[in-house]
C-alpha cells in the first residue's frame, strides 16, 4: 500500500549510532505521537480481533465466560447444512461481484481517459461520482421498490409484454437480483482508482503505441490493462474481501431467502450472534471467512508479484 | 468522408454511451426526488413523471423521523473523521519523519491491520462495547471509527509527509521549534489539501455505515441509516404506506452529503486519482 519505511540514513550511521538508551530517550517525541493511535488500534482492533480468535473455541452465551470446547464449534460448522448451502451461494456472489466491481468501471474510466478535452474529462468524471451522494443504504432500499413484483421493473417488462418476474420471492432468480442490483455498476471509487492507474502510463507508450498503429481494443489490452495491473490487484482484494463479509444486502432485502438462496456465511454469523446468542460459535465461522480471506489475498498477491517480475 | 469525420464519429458514440451511463447512474437521485413530492395516488399512477401537484407534507412527515437521526449521524460522523485525522496524522508524521528505535516493527503493526477484515471484529466490538460505561452514548460509535480509520489514513499520509523537503523542517528545527510545533505549522498547512482527501474518503462508508451502529447504538442515538430501514418497515406494515414520505426521508438523508460534495467533490476525486492510494 506504501513505499518502504526510510531507512537509508539510519543504516549509512549504523556504525556510529549512539547506544539504545539514548536513542529511546530521544526517539520519546515519536512514541508520543504515536501513542494514540496505538491505543485505538489495541482497544479497538487488535483485541477484538483476539476476543474472536480464541473465542471461536469456545461455547459462549455473552454474558457468562465463554466454556474452552475445542473444535466443537468447527465440527459443527462442517456439518451445518445452512452454511453448506451459504457457502455455494458466496461462491456465486464473489465471482460475479468481482467482475462487476472491475470491468465496468475500468471501461467508463478508458472512456472518459481517452476524451479530447481536459474539461470534458473532469466534467465526466464529476458526473460519475455524484451518485456517491445517496448512501448506499437508500439504494439497496430503492432496488427493495424496483423489485417488488408491482415495481418499477416488473412495470418496464410489461411494456414489452413480458409477464411479472417475482425477483426477491423466485429462489431461482433473488441471488442474482442482489447481485445485479445498481445497473449500470460504477462504482465511483473504483472508476477514479483506474483513471489514476491510465493517468500513470507515461506519455511515451502511449505514444510509440499510437506511431505502431496500437490503438482501440488492441492498445487496451496489450498496455492499459497491463499497466494497471496495480489498480486491479488493490481493487480485486477489496472486491473479494468484500464479497466474503457481504451481511447487509441479504439482511435488509431478503432476511437471506426465500428458503436459503441468498443465505450467506457472512450473515450466519451474524445472526447466529445477534439472534440466537451463539457467540462462540458465530466467532468460529468468523474465523473460517477470515482464513478463506487471507489464502485469496496471499494467492492474489502472488499471482501479481508473478506478472510484475 | 474522411478520417477526421470517423474520428468525430466515434468521439460522439463514445459521449452519447457515457453520458447515457451517467444518466442511468443518477437516475436514483431523480427517484427519489420526483417521488418524494407525489401523493399516494400519484405515485400509484406513475413512478417516473415529476409530480403534478407539489406533496410538501411529505417532507413534513420525513422531516419528524430523520431529523433527530441525522443529526446523530452528523456528530458520530463529524467527531470520528477529525479523531481519525488527529491520530493518523501524528503517526503519518511520525513515521515519516520522527526517528524511534522499533520503528519499522510499530509500522508492521499497522500494515497487518488491512488484513483484518472488519466483519472478524464486529460480534466481538458488540460484545465489548456493550459492557462500557459510555455504551449508550455516540462515543460507542465514534472510538471504534476512529481505529478503523488509521491504516489507510496512516499510508496515505505517510507518503505525503515523507515528501515534504528535510531542509524546510530542518530549516524550522534551527529556528528553534520542536516536533509539535514544527508538525503544527509546517506539516499540517502544507498537507491540508491531503487532509481534506482523507478526510472525505473515510467520511463516505461511516455515513453509509448501517452494521455497527445497529448493533451497538440504542434508539435514542440512532444513526439516520438505521431510521430509514425502520422507518421502511413501518411504511409496509402499513396498509397504505406513504412512499412519497419514504422518498422524502431519503432525499434528506442524501442533502448533508450534497452540500458536503458540492463543495469538496474535488478533494475526493483528486485524492483518489492522484495515485496516493495504491498496494
Amino acid at each position: 500500500m506504501a513505499q518502504q519505511a526510510t531507512s537509508s540514513p539510519q543504516t549509512a550511521q549504523l556504525a556510529t549510532r549512539p547506544p539504545l538508551r539514548t536513542r529511546l530517550v530521544r526517539g520519546i517525541n515519536g512514541y508520543l505521537f504515536i501513542l494514540p493511535t496505538f491505543l485505538f488500534l489495541g482497544y479497538f482492533l487488535y483485541y477484538p480481533a483476539w476476543t474472536a480468535l480464541s473465542g471461536a473455541f469456545t461455547d459462549w452465551d455473552g454474558f457468562n465466560p465463554p466454556q474452552f470446547v475445542g473444535l466443537q464449534n468447527f465440527e459443527r460448522a462442517f456439518a451445518d447444512p445452512a452454511l453448506r448451502a451459504s457457502i455455494w451461494n458466496n461462491v456465486v456472489w464473489a465471482m460475479l461481484r468481482v467482475v462487476r466491481q472491475i470491468v465496468p468501471p475500468f471501461l467508463v474510466a478508458e472512456l472518459i481517459f481517452h476524451l479530447a478535452g481536459r474539461r470534458q474529462k473532469y466534467f465526466y468524471r464529476t458526473l460519475f461520482v455524484i451518485p456517491l451522494v445517496i448512501p448506499g443504504i437508500v439504494e439497496i432500499l430503492l432496488w427493495k421498490y424496483f423489485y417488488r413484483t408491482d415495481g418499477l421493473l416488473n412495470q418496464g417488462l410489461a411494456l414489452f409484454g413480458i409477464g411479472e418476474l417475482r425477483w426477491l420471492s423466485d429462489p431461482g432468480l433473488a441471488l442474482y437480483s442482489l447481485i445485479f442490483m445498481g445497473f449500470p455498476w460504477i462504482a465511483a471509487f473504483n472508476l477514479l482508482i483506474y483513471y489514476s492507474g491510465l493517468q500513470n502510463i507515461s506519455k511515451e507508450v502511449l505514444e510509440a503505441a499510437a506511431l505502431d498503429g496500437t490503438t482501440g481494443w488492441r492498445r487496451i489490452w496489450s498496455i492499459d490493462i497491463p499497466l494497471t495491473l496495480p489498480q486491479t490487484k488493490l481493487l480485486l482484494i477489496l472486491a473479494i474481501i468484500s464479497s466474503v463479509q457481504v451481511i447487509l444486502e441479504p439482511l435488509v432485502m431478503t432476511g437471506g431467502g426465500p428458503g436459503f438462496a441468498t443465505y450467506m456465511p457472512g450473515l450466519h454469523m451474524y445472526l447466529v450472534a445477534t439472534q440466537y446468542g451463539e457467540f462462540g460459535y458465530s466467532m468460529a465461522i468468523a474465523l473460517l471467512m477470515f482464513l478463506v480471506v487471507l489464502v485469496l489475498t496471499v494467492v492474489n498477491m502472488r499471482f501479481f508479484q508473478e506478472r510484475a517480475d | 468522408m474522411g478520417v477526421m469525420m470517423k474520428h468525430m464519429f466515434i468521439g460522439g458514440t463514445r459521449q452519447l454511451g457515457l453520458a447515457l451511463l451517467a444518466l442511468l447512474g443518477l437516475f436514483p437521485i431523480y427517484y427519489i426526488a420526483v417521488n418524494s413530492l407525489k401523493s399516494q395516488s400519484e405515485y400509484a399512477r406513475n413512478q417516473l413523471a415529476p409530480p403534478i401537484l407539489f406533496q410538501f407534507e411529505n417532507y413534513a412527515s420525513a422531516w419528524s423521523q430523520v431529523a433527530g437521526p441525522l443529526l446523530n449521524t452528523i456528530v458520530i460522523v463529524g467527531v470520528s473523521v477529525i479523531g481519525i485525522l488527529v491520530c493518523s496524522a501524528l503517526s503519518a508524521y511520525a513515521f515519516a519523519v520522527l526517528p524511534f528505535p522499533g520503528k519499522r516493527g510499530l509500522f508492521m503493526l499497522v500494515f497487518i491491520l488491512l488484513l483484518i477484515p472488519s466483519f472478524l471484529t464486529l460480534i466481538p466490538l458488540f460484545l465489548q462495547i456493550k459492557r462500557l460505561p459510555f455504551a449508550n452514548t455516540y462515543w460507542a460509535l465514534i472510538l471504534p471509527y476512529i481505529a478503523a480509520g488509521q491504516a489507510f489514513s496512516i499510508f496515505v499520509l505517510r507518503t505525503f509527509f515523507a515528501g515534504i523537503s528535510k531542509e524546510l523542517l530542518e530549516a524550522a528545527r534551527i529556528d528553534g521549534a520542536g516536533d509539535v510545533r514544527i508538525f503544527r505549522s509546517v506539516a499540517v498547512p502544507l498537507s491540508l489539501p491531503v487532509l481534506i482527501s482523507v478526510g472525505i474518503i473515510n467520511l463516505v462508508p461511516l455515513w453509509n455505515d448501517y452494521l455497527l451502529p445497529r448493533l451497538i447504538l440504542n434508539r435514542a442515538h440512532q444513526t439516520v441509516t438505521m431510521a430509514l430501514v425502520a422507518f421502511q418497515g413501518n411504511a409496509q406494515t402499513h396498509t397504505a404506506p406513504n412512499f412519497g414520505a419514504l422518498m422524502a426521508a431519503y432525499v434528506l438523508a442524501s442533502l448533508p452529503l450534497v452540500v458536503l460534495f458540492s463543495f469538496l467533490m474535488r478533494y475526493y476525486i483528486e485524492g483518489l486519482t492522484s495515485g496516493s492510494v495504491k498496494m
